[in-house]
C-alpha cells in the first residue's frame, strides 16, 4: 500500500483527497463539454442567420437588359445600410468557367469602399461554402458564399456573399463561459463542503472509538462501551472479547502462580523449621518434601497449560505425527526394553480439537505408562466418530486389578512403588482429558495387560485454513 | 571413560562433576553453550550430560551442531523442561536420553552407564570376557566369581578395554578416554597400568599389537 503514498495517513485525508480529485475532474469535464456544446449551438444559429440573408439576396437578385445585376428591393436588415455595422453582402461576377471576372459588382452600403477578398474555390451549383475573411478595419468576418446562374444570362454566373462580424459568435460564447465558470465553481464548492461534512459526520464513530480505546489504555474503562455503526460493532465486540479473554488469562495466571507458590512454600517452611531445630531427620525430610513439591509443581503446571489451551478457540492438531514422535522418544528412553510397538493405520487422518502440547502431554504420559509396564509389546489403535476420537493403548504387562483402576486416575496415587515416576502421570491425563470434555477409561487388554482408552474431541479431518 | 558435563549452574555442575568422578569417570565441564559445543566437537567423550537452558547458546542448538558435525557420542539431556513436547524436541534433536530436574544422582549415574554401555553395543549391564565379568552398574570386576582389587586408573583402563573387547585399542585412544585433556601424553603410565592388569588377569588376556596398541581377547 506504500505506493499510494497515503498509507498511514488518516482515513479522513484519504476520503477527502479521493473525493476532491473526483469532483475537480468531473466539473472540468462538464465545463469543457458544456462550453463546446454552446459554441456549436451559437455557431449554428449564426450560420442559419447568414443563410436566411443569402436566400433573401438570391431572391431579390435580378438582371437588366444590359446584363447588369441589380436588387429588385433592398435587403430588410437595417445593419446592411449602415457603414461598418457588422453585416455585409457582396456580389462578384464570374465567367462561364467560374473564374473571377470582377469583384464587388454590387455591395451592401455597410461595406462602404471595402471589397471582400473571397478565395476562388468555385462552389458547385446550390452548395454553400463558409470562410473567414478580413472585413472593414481589418476585423475578422465569418462569411458564406454560393454561385448562381441567372436564367437571363446563364453564361455569366454570379457569386453571392453574406458576411458578418466573427465577434458575434465569440461574444456570447465568452459570456456563456464566464457564467458557466461561476456556476460550476459554486457547484464544486457546494460539493466540497458536502463532502467535508459527510466525512466528518461519517467518520465520527471512529473518533469515538479512539477515545474509548484511550480510556481502556489509561485504565478508565474495562472495555469499549456504547453502540457503534453496524460496520464497526463486530470489531468492537471482538476487541471486548479479547480484553475479557486477557482478563481471564491474567486471573488464571494469578491463581496458578498462587497454587505453585503454595506447592513450593509449604515444603520450604517445613524444611526451614527442621533446619532451625537441627532435626536429625533432616536428610529424609528434605527428600520427602522435595518429592512432594515436585509432584505439586508438575500437577499445577500441567493443569495450567491445559486450562489455558481449552479457552483458546480454534486450535487443532493431527494425532498420528504426535504418536509417531512419542514412540520415537519412548524407544530412546526405554532403549534397554526391547518392546514391539505397533501403530494402527486408523490413526491417520485423526485430528484432535485442542492444543498440540496438551496432546503430547496426554499421550506422552499414557505411552510412558505403557512402556513402563509392558513385557514385550504395546499396541496403539484408534476409533473415531463425528465429534470424538478414541486412542486405545494396549500393553502386555501385569495390568491393573479393577478395584485399583479408579485410584490411579486420582491425583497423586501410585499403583506400585517399584517403578519410578511421580505417580501423577495418569492423573494428569485424566484431568486434561476432562478439561477437554473427554475421558480416560482403564480396562483389561486383549494382550493381557492394561487397556487405556483416551477419548478426546475431534476436529474435522481437514482443518480450516486460518 | 570421559564424560563432559555442560551445565551453567555452578553448584549443580560441581555436584555432577564430583559424583561422576567418584563413579570412576574422567569428567570435564563447560558452563556455557559455546564452550560446551567446542569441547564436544574437538575432544573425545564417551558420554555427555547436557543442560538445555544454557547461556550464549541453548542446549538444543549445541546438540544439533554436534550431530551436524558428525559427533556420535551419547548425550543425556538434563533439564527442568519436562513436558512431553519438550522431550520430543530433545530426542528429535539427537539426544539419547532425557532426565528431568529435579533428579536423583543414582538415576543419572545409571543412565550414563547405560548410555556408554549401549553406545559400545552391549545390551546387558554386565560385560563378560571369558571368566572376567565387569558389572557396569557397580563398577566391580570379578574373575571367576571373585572380586578383583583394582585401582581407579586400572579399572578405567580395563573398563575401556572390556567395552571394546576384541578390538584393537590404541594407546592414544586409552589416553583420550581415561584422562582429562590436560594429561601429558608422552608419559608411559598407560604401559604401567596395562602391566599391572596383566598380572591380575588370566595370562594372555591383553595382547600387545605392534604399532596399533592393545587388544582384550576373550576365550569362548
Amino acid at each position: 500500500m506504500r505506493r499510494w503514498g497515503l498509507s498511514g495517513r488518516s482515513l479522513r485525508i484519504r476520503l477527502l483527497a479521493g473525493t476532491l480529485a473526483w469532483i475537480v475532474v468531473t466539473i472540468a469535464i462538464a465545463g469543457w463539454g458544456l462550453a463546446g456544446l454552446f459554441h456549436r449551438h451559437v455557431a449554428e444559429q449564426f450560420r442559419v442567420g447568414l443563410e436566411s440573408h443569402l436566400e433573401q439576396l438570391t431572391a431579390n437578385l435580378a438582371i437588366d437588359q444590359n446584363g447588369k445585376a441589380y436588387l429588385t428591393t433592398p435587403l430588410s436588415d437595417p445593419r446592411l445600410g449602415r457603414p461598418n455595422a457588422g453585416l455585409y453582402w457582396q456580389i462578384d461576377r464570374l465567367d462561364s468557367r467560374q473564374a473571377l471576372k470582377k469583384r464587388g459588382v454590387l455591395r451592401s452600403r455597410s461595406l462602404w469602399d471595402h471589397v471582400l477578398l473571397v478565395p476562388d474555390d468555385a462552389p458547385s451549383d446550390g452548395v454553400i461554402h463558409q470562410h473567414r475573411v478580413e472585413g472593414p478595419g481589418g476585423l475578422p468576418l465569418e462569411m458564406i458564399e454560393r454561385v448562381v446562374y441567372p436564367a437571363e444570362r446563364p453564361e455569366q454566373p454570379l457569386r453571392l456573399i453574406i458576411a458578418a462580424d466573427a465577434s458575434l459568435i465569440a461574444e456570447p460564447v465568452d459570456r456563456f463561459r464566464g457564467l458557466l465558470a461561476w456556476s460550476l465553481g459554486t457547484l464544486g464548492l457546494g460539493l466540497v463542503i458536502g463532502v467535508i461534512v459527510q466525512v466528518l459526520v461519517g467518520l465520527r464513530p471512529l473518533g469515538d472509538l479512539r477515545k474509548a480505546l484511550a480510556a481502556v489504555h489509561e485504565g478508565h474503562a474495562q472495555g469499549i462501551g456504547g453502540t457503534f455503526p453496524r460496520e464497526i460493532q463486530p470489531l468492537v465486540d471482538d476487541f471486548n472479547e479479547v480484553l475479557a479473554y486477557n482478563a481471564r488469562i491474567l486471573s488464571h495466571a494469578r491463581t496458578q502462580a498462587g497454587n505453585l507458590a503454595h506447592a513450593v512454600k509449604t515444603p520450604l517452611a517445613i524444611l526451614a523449621n527442621a533446619a532451625v531445630r537441627r532435626d536429625p531427620q533432616l536428610p529424609q525430610l528434605v527428600a520427602e518434601q522435595i518429592a512432594l513439591a515436585q509432584e505439586q509443581v508438575d500437577y499445577h503446571l500441567a493443569r495450567s497449560r491445559a486450562a489455558a489451551a481449552v479457552t483458546t478457540p480454534g486450535t487443532s492438531c493431527p494425532v498420528k505425527p504426535v504418536l509417531q514422535a512419542l514412540i520415537r522418544v519412548m524407544e530412546r528412553l526405554y532403549a534397554d526394553k526391547k518392546l514391539t510397538a505397533t501403530l494402527s493405520d486408523t490413526a491417520s487422518g485423526l485430528v484432535f480439537r485442542g492444543e498440540q502440547q496438551d496432546l503430547h502431554e496426554m499421550l506422552g504420559n499414557v505411552l510412558d505408562n505403557a512402556w513402563k509396564w509392558a513385557a514385550s509389546r504395546v499396541d496403539i489403535s484408534s476409533q473415531s466418530d463425528a465429534d470424538w476420537l478414541t486412542v486405545l493403548i494396549d500393553d502386555d504387562g501385569p495390568g491393573l486389578p479393577p478395584e485399583r483402576r479408579e485410584a490411579v486416575l486420582a491425583r497423586g496415587v501410585r499403583a506400585d512403588e517399584r517403578v519410578p515416576g511421580s505417580g501423577l502421570g495418569l492423573a494428569i491425563v485424566s484431568d486434561l482429558a476432562q478439561l477437554y470434555g473427554g475421558s480416560v477409561i482403564l480396562d483389561t487388554s486383549p494382550l493381557g495387560g492394561l487397556r487405556l482408552r483416551l477419548r478426546l474431541p475431534a476436529a474435522h479431518k481437514h482443518p480450516r485454513i486460518r | 571413560m570421559r564424560v563432559l558435563v555442560v551445565e551453567d549452574d555452578l553448584v549443580l555442575s560441581k555436584q555432577l562433576t564430583d559424583e561422576l568422578a567418584l563413579a570412576g569417570y574422567v569428567v570435564e565441564s563447560a558452563t556455557n553453550g559455546i564452550d560446551g559445543e567446542y569441547l564436544g566437537e574437538v575432544e573425545v567423550y564417551d558420554a555427555v550430560v547436557l543442560d538445555l537452558g544454557l547461556p550464549q547458546m541453548d542446549g538444543i542448538t549445541v546438540l544439533k551442531k554436534w550431530r551436524a558435525a558428525g559427533c556420535t557420542m551419547p548425550v543425556l539431556i538434563l533439564t527442568a523442561r519436562n513436558a512431553w513436547h519438550e522431550k520430543v524436541e530433545g530426542i528429535d534433536a539427537g539426544a539419547d536420553d532425557y532426565l528431568a530436574k529435579p533428579f536423583h544422582m543414582e538415576e543419572l549415574l545409571a543412565r550414563v552407564r547405560a548410555l556408554i554401555r549401549r553406545a559400545a553395543g552391549h545390551a546387558s549391564a554386565e560385560i563378560r570376557c571369558g571368566l572376567v565379568v565387569l558389572d557396569t552398574r557397580s563398577g566391580r570386576v570379578t574373575l571367576d566369581g571373585h572380586t578383583l582389587a583394582l585401582t581407579s586408573h586400572e579399572l578405567r583402563v580395563l573398563s575401556y578395554l572390556m567395552h571394546h573387547k576384541g578390538e584393537a585399542v590404541s594407546r592414544g585412544d586409552l589416553i583420550d578416554h581415561i584422562y582429562s585433556q590436560e594429561f601429558d601424553r608422552d608419559s608411559n603410565t598407560i604401559e604401567v597400568f596395562v602391566a599391572r592388569l596383566r598380572k591380575k588377569l588370566p595370562p594372555g588376556s591383553i595382547e600387545t599389537i605392534r604399532g596399533l596398541g592393545y587388544r582384550l581377547t576373550c576365550p569362548e
